[in-house]
This record gives C-alpha cells, structure tokens and sequence, in this order.
C-alpha cells in the first residue's frame, strides 16, 4: 500500500508541473484562440535567466524577479510577435509559435551551451519553526514525501488560488473573462481589449516560468527540458478543456499520477513503464471520446 | 446631444451609408427606423466607435468622437446595447453588472474615500437599475445566458445604464420578443428617459411601436436618409404608413 500512496503522491506532483504548464496554455488560448506551442522554451528560457541569475543572487531573490522578468518578456512576445498576425488564419499563428519554439531553443543552446546544468529546488525557509522546502521527505501517515514534491503542490495549489480570486473577484481579472467572452462587447464596456490580451500573456508567462523553476530540480537544466512536459501539458489541457484553468489543474494531476501507476503496476512484458505515455494518452483518448470538450470545457474547439 | 454631418461608413468595399447628417437634442428618445439593412445599425456602430466612418464628423457635447475608439466613447457618458444583446453569457447576472460599469472605474482607486466613494456609486447604479428592473435582483446569480430572452434584454440594458450614460444606443430591443414582453421594455425604456433624462437613440424594426414613445424619427432607407421629422408626422406620413406602419 505505501508503494501505491508513494507513487501518487509523486504524480501529484510532476502532474503539478503539467498542470502549470497547462494552465499557461490554457491562459493564452481561451482569450486569444492561440495554441502557444512555445509555452514550454519560453519556461526553459525563463528558467535559464533565472540560472544565470543565481549565479549572483539568492533563490528567493531571483524568484520574484524571474516571475517579472518572465511578465515582462510574455507581454513582448504578445506585442511584438503576436499582435501582427492576429486575426490571421490559424495555421499561420501556428506557424509562428513552432517559430519562437525553435528560435528560443536555438538562443538557449547558444548562449548558455547545451549541457544539462543541475538546477536548486527552492532552499528550506523556517517560519516559526515550521520547515518549508528545502531537503528531506515528511513522513505523512500512508507514506514520505519528498519536501520538494510538497513544494511544487503547494505552489500549484497557492497559484490557482490566486488565480482564481484575480478572476473572480478583481476588476483586471472580471475584465480579462470578459475579453475571452466577447471582446466586441468588452469594447462597449470600455475595456482595453488589446491591453487585455498583452496582460493575459503575461500572466501565462509567469505561470510558466514557476513550472520552469518547480521541475528543473528534477530533470535537469537544458534547452530540450520542456519538450516532454509541454507533451504532458497540451494533453492535461485537454482533458481538461482547452477553456478552463481547473480543467488544466485537474488534467495535469490525472496524467501525472496515472502516469506513474502506469509505470509501476503494469507487468514488463505486457506494457510496464516504457508503455507509460502510450496508455496515458489512451486514458485521454477515451476521456475526449466520451466528452469532446474535456472535462470541464464548454466551448466546443473551433479553430484547432 | 449629437451630432452626425455627412457620415459615410464600410464593411470593407461595402458602403452602409452614404453620407448620413442627423441630430439628437438632449433629453429626448430619437427612433430610427427602417428595413433589414437599411444602415441602422451600422449608423449606432458609426457612432459607438466600433465602427470607425469613412468621411463625415460626429460630434458628441461638441466633441468629436469620430476618430476615438470605442473604449474612449463609452467613459465619455455613452452606452451603446447592440443588437442580438451581447451579453457576457457565461457570467452571472452581476458581473455582467460589474462591467457595465466598468468604464467609470478605470485605475486603482488612489485612496480610501476614493474606494468608498467608488463603491457607493456602484450600489447606488446597480440599485437604480434593481428598481427599473426587479427580476435582475432576483436573479443577480444566475448565469446571463440562462436568462429568458426579456430578461436578458433587460440585462443589456440594464447593463448599459451601470455607465450612467447621458445618451443611451439602443439596438433593436424588440428582437425576439413576446409582444407584451417588449411593451414592458419599451415602457421601462420611456421610464428611464423620463425621469432620468437619458437621450435616447433608438434603432427598431417595429416602427409603430418605436415611434409611441420616440419625439422625432428619422427613416434610413439603403443608407440615405429617406424622410426626418416628429414622431406624430411621422405616423400620418403616407409612404411611411405603407412602408413601415403596415397600414
């Protein structure tokens, strides 16, 4: 039984991670209709800054500057390579993601080489005696989990609930619903539709930059890291519903805990863990076949 | 109120209107009436600044609004509820509520007394609107689409009036209506010029009943202006009876 706990409490967590990423996705999609296929080396970019960054710097200083850097280089992106295309048709939008996809990939393999480089999960914190991150597991009853395992969980469940009470109840966050809603009406409304979008970037992009930083620990830093999460990432979103940010949520942690009982319970010979993506994906193909819009999407998906 | 001289506006190389010139004093309901395509709504797009005209000017309390975006129109105290409703219909009642009066509250607010203030002319809008139309504050959870077809008119409206407009674009309230459903509506509508002294421009297909409670109208006939005058001439005007009233 402790094998069964241990294995999903670690897909609870890399399922965290898909599921930022996801929710990254998920952001930028449902107001824009823009699949970012770059998502993931816009992670690994932030990511590497935030390498460079500790080079100088403390983990806890780099942080919040890496989740502005990482604002400030969504919201770019958004003006300076998305707003020319916008109302383009589909495919060239495509087009331009796999483009940043590869452009990002080749600049960090330029700047900062290749080789994969170990990267620090968050350092322990005391508050009141209490530990926070850093080393060691924590014994839970059932079964240990590691402190960064319950770190990448915290963060995903802090950042989720930030998110939603930004949605729900701020003015920005009613502003940026209303923009994916109807952005014709949101103009009437006297909203900045084009500011709107620029923010929603953003906010995608810091998102990102967390799930950069939360799964580098356990990878490793290289320009490549991402390719496997952003897989894991689009499927959660949709399973989850390319429109809804729970669904996201929801989505990264089934793959990631279904992954990993995959990995453990089924025999070698029959599937095993090299089978794990395949019956994961199958598991998603069922779910979509039953429920074309994901779990909790509404809209059905148009333009994909 | 406003003022349009001349205007011309596209759908591309589609002209809707040919030079359109009318004018809307303060303080009173102005119908513009006409058939499917005639330029009607394009006319409240013109004006709105969603859609930007081609030539012409339009002027709103002596300022040129013809090059402003529509996000700049609605803050300078005018709301425009276009046609087919546009609500928010995955948003509850309320929030589609909230960003009616999105445009007066634009920025953090600098202060407490701000924020206070703020907030009181919130209440005080949304219970102005509670008053006007009872079933919104009963429904003020629900989500808008959900609503029946009145209700939600009643929602873009009211939804309208949260950006304590001085001058309200109404287009087609009527759309889909119950018959005694839309008479409510245009009563409440005659409400909220009478006490309140909103400006009314109102686009409709229904020509009787627009011209009851209009003092002036205006009769777009393939984006030309085809007659303008009272509401009463109007109504006794031959080829409009033939055309329009269904005499």
């Amino acid at each position: 039984m402790n094998e069964f706990w241990q294995q999903v409490v670690t897909g609870l967590a890399t399922g965290s991670v898909y599921g930022l990423l996801a929710l990254a996705i998920v952001l930028i999609y449902r107001s824009t209709s823009v699949l970012n296929f770059a998502q993931g080396e816009m992670a690994m970019f932030t990511t590497f800054a935030a390498w460079s960054i500790l080079q100088w710097g403390e983990y806890w200083v780099m942080f919040p500057l890496v989740l502005v850097m990482a604002a400030g280089f969504g919201a770019f992106i958004e003006r300076v390579i998305i707003r020319p295309v916008e109302g383009a048709p589909v495919l060239n939008i495509v087009i331009v993601t796999l483009g940043m996809f590869a452009i990002l990939n080749n600049v960090a393999t330029w700047r900062w080489g290749g080789i994969p480089k170990g990267f620090p999960a968050p350092p322990e914190i005391q508050v009141t005696g209490v530990k926070f991150f850093g080393e060691g597991a924590l014994d839970i009853g059932p079964t240990v989990v590691s402190y960064h395992d319950l770190t990448i969980l915290v963060f995903a469940v802090a950042i989720m609930a930030g998110l939603y009470v930004f949605f729900q109840y701020t003015p920005l966050g009613l502003a940026m619903r209303a923009t994916a809603q109807n952005p014709i009406a949101s103009r009437l409304m006297g909203i900045r539709v084009g500011r709107m979008l620029t923010v929603g970037w953003a906010l995608s992009a810091a998102v990102g930059a967390v799930a950069g930083l939360l799964i580098a620990p356990l990878i490793l830093l290289q320009p490549p890291m991402m390719m496997g999460v952003l897989l894991y990432a689009f499927a959660a979103a949709v399973l989850g519903g390319l429109d809804s940010p729970v669904g996201a949520i929801v989505g990264g942690l089934i793959i990631g805990v279904s992954e990993n009982l995959v990995g453990t319970y089924t025999p070698k010979e029959w599937l095993g863990p090299d089978m794990k993506l395949t019956v994961t994906l199958l598991i998603i193909v069922v779910v979509l076949l039953i429920r074309p819009t994901g779990i909790f999407g509404r809209r059905a998906m148009r333009r994909v | 109120m406003l003022q349009l001289h001349e205007v011309v506006a596209a759908y591309g190389p589609i002209v809707a209107l040919h030079g359109i010139s009318l004018e809307v004093s303060e303080g009173t309901i102005v119908a513009v009436l006409g058939a499917n395509g005639a330029g009607k709504s394009t006319t409240l797009r013109a004006v709105s600044g969603l859609l930007r005209p081609r030539s012409g000017s339009i002027e709103f309390e002596g300022q040129r609004i013809d090059r402003l975006s529509a996000e700049q129109i609605v803050s300078l105290g005018m709301s425009h509820i276009p046609e087919g409703r546009q609500l928010f219909s995955d948003m509850t009642v309320l929030e589609n509520l909230r960003l009616g009066a999105y445009s007066r509250f634009t920025g953090l607010a600098r202060s407490v007394r701000e924020y206070r203030r703020r907030r009181q002319d919130f209440e005080a809008a949304l219970k102005q609107v509670y008053e006007y139309f009872p079933i919104l504050a009963e429904r003020q959870n629900q989500i808008a689409g959900t609503l029946s077809g009145g209700e939600q008119q009643m929602l873009a409206i009211g939804r309208g009036l949260m950006g304590n407009p001085r001058l309200l674009l109404l287009d087609e309230p009527s759309m889909g209506l119950a018959p005694i459903v839309t008479r409510e509506i245009f009563e409440i509508i005659q409400a909220i010029n009478r006490t309140q002294g909103v400006t009314i421009l109102l686009v409709e297909q229904n020509a009787n009943l627009a011209l009851e409670i209009a003092h002036y109208g205006y009769v777009l006939e393939t984006g030309r202006i085809a007659v303008a005058d009272t509401s009463e001439s109007l109504r006794e005007n031959e080829a409009v009876q033939r055309s329009y009233l269904g005499y």
